[in-house]
């Protein structure tokens, strides 16, 4: 990165992004460029690279200004020169705001958006009304996806409407939230301003192309118009790119990047993109090809370095299929496995053991599931990769760190956190890959091209539908949306996960989309779901897929679907405030030990909002409060109750199995602790127990796995491991296993009664 | 399992292994006093949990040596430094070369860079004393164990050949209250801590099972490990700290000693053979196990009076 501090200039690192970058000297509102770079910049705009680059050198040997110099090296890739002579422009003349905003644009152009942010704002306090500072503020928005972007946008073109860039942010918003028809017209205006202001017609070109793109005309009559003015312009493939991926159609964005790059090879930025959309394909090998030439070009660049640094730690890892018959326990495994679909599941090595069954068993289901009911077949293996390291999840998807995903699917590659990566009952690994593989259908089934609302929807619903214990849990922030109308009309559903306009939005629009499908499967039929698809899959509009399909116009639907909320929520619509007293108050009784009064306000919270499960909620005091006042199985229905709400606290859970198995329940608690595994499986408790259930019962199969587990876990006691493992392969008839388990037992612990008296049964 | 994880596994379990091997003596000390040290608590709930250890350790000690005299416990105005200083002045007029002590010190430490020291009524003791003391007393094998917490700061001090030295923290800078002690208590009463199923426990496995239980709570509890224990010295495997179920009886009786030898024979064999478990192909290894356990099974069956080994475990 590079710096604005003299001292950390000197170990700076640099991120060149597109080499034929925006001509800032033909957009004079995004600051003033000193007037001796003019003919460099027509040679640049022209794609005349030898010449341009002459002209910008004689610039720089030429004039003994800062500004210009810092322009000239920019252009020429060398950007920390570039940003030592901003800094010497800005030391020279403080009170300029247009060198901050020239600055700033250079930080702009090398990711650090941070920094880009504050130049602006010391531009403008400098002078308040600065178009170009407002602006730049606005596009460091946008690239954030920030809703206030528009707002400043909108201020700049009040005070100057003769500008371009104004409206190519408003266009590239309204591309980026698919209104195509906002964004033409605004599109056109740029266009004007572009003629009258004789800028360079390049970024509008390439937005008209997005724009084509994006109406399923990739091929669009503006890439022959910006090739006519700039026959180097791989730029304009770039930017379809971006909108092929925020669309999720990554196989297409590889296309398109790889012409930008055959047209203009040092675009180096694009190779990275191309490198990091192959991965997401499946196609590593070339995606690292692509990465290492990014590299060769911009050894400094962040996301390059990151993604590459992640496919180097790839040896840390397997990839194991469910038709590998190392990966099977029994003969009948292995026989049903021919049948199923085929799935590749990379794990890290130190966790693979313990992982495989369980996100084998769960992903098999899923897609058998999702098959039958989206009536489609995946078309290769689906290949699900689990991080324990939760920012190789997060360069994996964005090649970036720190990024608060779960999980994302590109196509037939699911990527995620695995367990590990976050705290005990911090993550439902289990829900969060359903959710990923309902969208492996939602996204292949339509060639990526089911609006995001959709998409999410199906997860979501699906999501709740996988187990019954998975049940939708409404959070308050969601209620209080729906109370307050905040909600967004179905036909612009999209926009709540694109560009949020309050805090919170994208979550509300998930919970939103997933009870949408909901309503529509409870009150059409699940068939509707499918026959959605199908039409998103022809590219239907929403309102015109929602008319076609259920046979009501979108403004009828939305008032279906608010009465439907309304009554789905029930009395927590208007019952939060007493909802929020009624636990105040059992909260205060639980610390003064009244475990009466706790009973009374909890269950009164219950009866109010019965859907809440989060931390707080009144299920888990009551079941203490029950529990304290010697009324156990009171305490045991009531953590039922938060179970089959979708609570998942695992020790909350655990504790519900031990008291199940106190009282004789056994079948019940082993399945409370088998949903416990799909949340946090590195409890070797839960294993052992559940196995100890599982063998009891009679289930050995089962029973065989969690005693693996539990060895897997590298637990303090291994010879009562191994002894459960022996005698219950002694019962599957499995006696060489049986042997060696009760041989490895009684290697750690040569006396041990019960594994001395089976090895003497089995013995050869 | 693999056996590329088989092999891992033995390799953790290496040390104990060795540490075993080293011991010519019999495991059993000829007689183990017990010293339990309950430190001041400073509030309510520490001063509550504190006492409940201290209670725990004695059950578990006069469980171990079935003999009251041998287990001696200051707590309350008693847990002075100089009391605990005439304690083992005492044992060090008491015992010889083949007994053992074990001394327990629950409470809180602090250390203030140079040295550590237990909170106690009246004036606080350091390790250095600690040492002293101990070190007159020629018991052939020691034990401390300082649960404490900066207790990590006395552990070079402390350290002296046959003696075993486990703290509750790394070193002096872990300043919180440990949880350490509640688990050592509990690990001398913990079948699940009898991991090679002897129905004795070492005090290699009473650490292992509270270093385990430390590491399990702050995980559970969502919170950074502020202590993290440690253990020094070699004979912490042979270290009898408790015995459970028909143990304690089985190992008086005069009558089946020959047996016990006879049983501890093939133990060893077995050990020597798990040292050469890396350098054997698995079957021929799993084979010659299986000849040694088959024998010692037999044995098992006398030592038990005709019961078969799923009836009693091991005495």
């Amino acid at each position: 990165m590079i710096s604005r501090t003299a001292s950390a200039a000197r170990a700076a690192v640099f991120v060149l992004l597109f080499s034929a970058a925006a001509a800032a000297a033909l957009y004079p509102d995004r600051g003033r460029r000193p007037e001796l770079l003019e003919p460099c910049d027509e040679h640049y705009d022209r794609g005349r690279r030898g010449q341009a680059a002459g002209c910008y050198r004689e610039c720089i040997a030429r004039s003994a200004d800062p500004a210009a110099q810092a322009e000239a090296f920019w252009r020429l890739g060398d950007l920390k020169s570039a940003n030592e002579r901003f800094r010497a422009a800005v030391d020279a003349a403080p009170q300029d705001p247009d060198l901050r905003v020239r600055w700033g644009r250079l930080y702009v152009q090398s990711h650090q958006e941070g920094e880009a942010a504050k130049l602006f704002a010391e531009a403008l306090e400098i002078d308040e009304h600065h178009v170009a500072a407002k602006l730049g503020a606005a596009s460091v928005m946008a690239r954030r996806f920030e809703g206030a972007a528009l707002e400043k946008v909108n201020e700049a073109l009040e005070a100057k409407p003769e500008q371009v860039e104004g409206y190519l942010l408003l266009a590239r918003m309204a591309l980026e939230e698919g209104d195509l028809e906002k964004a033409e017209k605004t599109l056109r205006t740029a266009l004007e301003k572009v003629e009258s202001l004789q800028a360079s017609p390049l970024e509008t070109y390439s937005l008209f192309a997005s724009l084509d793109l994006l109406r399923q005309n990739p091929d669009s009559a503006w890439i022959d118009k910006a090739l006519a003015h700039n026959p180097a312009f791989g730029k304009i493939y770039a930017e379809q790119a971006h909108f092929y991926v925020i669309t999720r159609r990554y196989r297409e964005a590889v296309e398109r990047l790889r012409k930008a790059v055959a047209l203009d090879p040092a675009l180096w930025q694009a190779h990275a993109e191309l490198g990091v959309n192959l991965m997401r394909e499946g196609l590593e090998a070339e995606g690292r090809r692509h990465l290492e030439i990014a590299y060769g070009g911009d050894p400094y660049s962040a996301k390059t370095v990151n993604t590459l640094r992640l496919i180097d730690s790839f040896g840390d890892f397997v990839t194991l299929s469910n038709k590998d018959n190392a990966a099977l326990l029994t003969e009948e495994e292995l026989s049903a496995s021919l049948t199923k679909p085929e799935i590749l599941v990379k794990l890290h090595k130190d966790e693979a053991e313990l992982l495989r069954p369980y996100v084998f068993e769960l992903a098999e289901r899923a897609v058998v599931e999702f098959s039958r009911k989206y009536d489609f077949t995946p078309k290769k293996p689906v290949h699900i990769e689990l991080y324990p390291n939760h920012d190789d999840f997060a360069v994996r998807t964005m090649a970036m760190p720190g990024i608060g995903l779960l999980g994302v699917t590109f196509g037939y590659v699911v990527a995620m956190d695995s367990p590990s990566a976050r705290e005990p009952g911090g993550f439902h690994w289990g829900t969060t890959l359903w959710h990923e593989l309902a969208h492996v259908f939602t996204l292949e089934a339509t060639e990526h091209l089911a609006p995001r609302w959709y998409s999410e929807g199906v997860s979501m619903y699906e999501e709740w539908q996988g187990d019954p214990r998975w049940g939708e849990s409404i959070g308050p922030d969601f209620i209080s949306a729906v109370s307050k109308e905040k909600l967004l009309p179905i036909a612009e559903l999209d926009r709540g996960f694109i560009r949020p306009r309050f805090p919170g939005q994208v979550q509300i629009s998930y919970m939103q989309a997933g009870l949408v499908c909901r309503f529509i499967a409870g009150q059409w039929g699940e068939g509707k779901l499918t026959a959605l698809l199908r039409g998103f899959a022809r590219n239907v509009s929403t309102p015109d897929n929602v008319e076609a399909v259920l046979g009501l116009q979108a403004e009828e639907f939305d008032s279906r679907f608010q009465r439907y909320l309304r009554e789905f929520i029930g009395p927590a619509l208007d019952g939060l405030k007493s909802w929020r007293g009624d636990m105040r108050k059992a909260l205060e009784a639980a610390r003064g030990k009244k475990w009466e009064a706790v009973i009374e306000s909890a269950l009164a919270a219950k009866e109010t909002y019965p859907q809440y499960v989060g931390s707080g909620n009144p299920y888990v005091l009551l079941a203490e409060a029950y529990d304290r006042a010697a009324r156990r199985g009171e305490a045991i229905e009531e953590l039922l109750a938060y179970e089959r709400r979708g609570g998942r606290s695992p020790e909350m859970l655990k504790k519900l199995g031990k008291w199940l198995e106190e009282a004789g329940r056994g079948a019940e608690a082993a399945r409370v602790y088998d949903g416990i595994l799909y949340n946090w499986p590195q409890d070797e408790e839960v294993h052992r127990r559940l196995g100890g259930l599982l063998y009891d019962k009679g289930d050995y199969r089962r029973a065989a796995r969690e005693f693996h587990a539990v060895m897997a876990l590298d637990p303090l006691n291994e010879a009562d491991a191994n002894y459960n493992l022996a005698r219950t392969y002694d019962k599957m008839g499995d006696r060489p296993k049986a042997r060696r388990h009760v041989l490895l037992a009684l290697e750690q612990a040569p006396t041990f009664g019960p594994a001395l008296k089976l090895l003497m049964e089995i013995r050869e | 399992m693999p056996r590329a994880a088989c092999r891992r596994r033995f390799a953790a379990a290496l040390p104990r292994l060795l540490a075993a091997l080293a011991l010519a003596a019999p495991p059993v000390a000829a007689e183990t006093h017990f010293v339990i040290v309950e430190g001041l608590g400073g509030s309510r709930q520490y001063a509550r949990e504190f006492r409940e250890q201290v209670e725990d350790l004695r059950l578990a000690a006069r469980k171990a040596v079935d003999d009251d005299t041998r287990v001696h416990v200051l707590a309350g105005r008693e847990a002075t430094g100089e009391r605990l200083r005439e304690t083992l002045a005492a044992l060090a007029g008491d015992l010889s070369g083949g007994d053992a002590l074990a001394v327990f010190l629950i409470g809180h430490g602090a250390h203030d860079g140079r040295e550590y020291k237990m909170n106690v009524p009246g004036a606080d003791f350091t390790g250095a004393q600690l040492k002293g003391w101990l070190d007159a007393v020629p018991a052939g094998q020691q034990l401390v164990v300082a649960a404490t917490s900066s207790s990590g700061g006395a552990a070079e001090t402390l350290n002296a050949e046959r003696r075993i030295v486990i703290t509750a923290t790394k070193n002096g800078r872990e300043k919180n209250a440990v949880v350490f002690g509640r688990y050592w208590a509990e690990a001398l009463s913990a079948a699940e801590a009898d991991t090679d199923k002897n129905e004795t426990i070492s005090a290699l496995e009473a650490y292992r099972y509270a270093e385990n239980k430390v590491k399990a709570h702050y995980k559970d509890a969502q919170r950074l490990a502020t202590e993290h224990p440690r253990l020094e010295g070699d004979l912490a495997g042979s270290f009898v700290l408790a015995r459970l179920g028909s143990a304690a009886q089985a190992a008086a009786d005069p009558a089946k000693s020959a047996l016990l030898a006879q049983r501890e024979a093939i133990e060893r064999k077995i050990d020597e053979l798990r040292l050469r478990k890396d350098d054997l192909p698995e079957e021929p290894y799993l084979d010659a196990l299986q000849d040694l356990l088959v024998e010692l099974a037999a044995i098992q069956e006398k030592i038990l009076g005709g019961r078969t080994p799923d009836d009693g475990g091991r005495p």
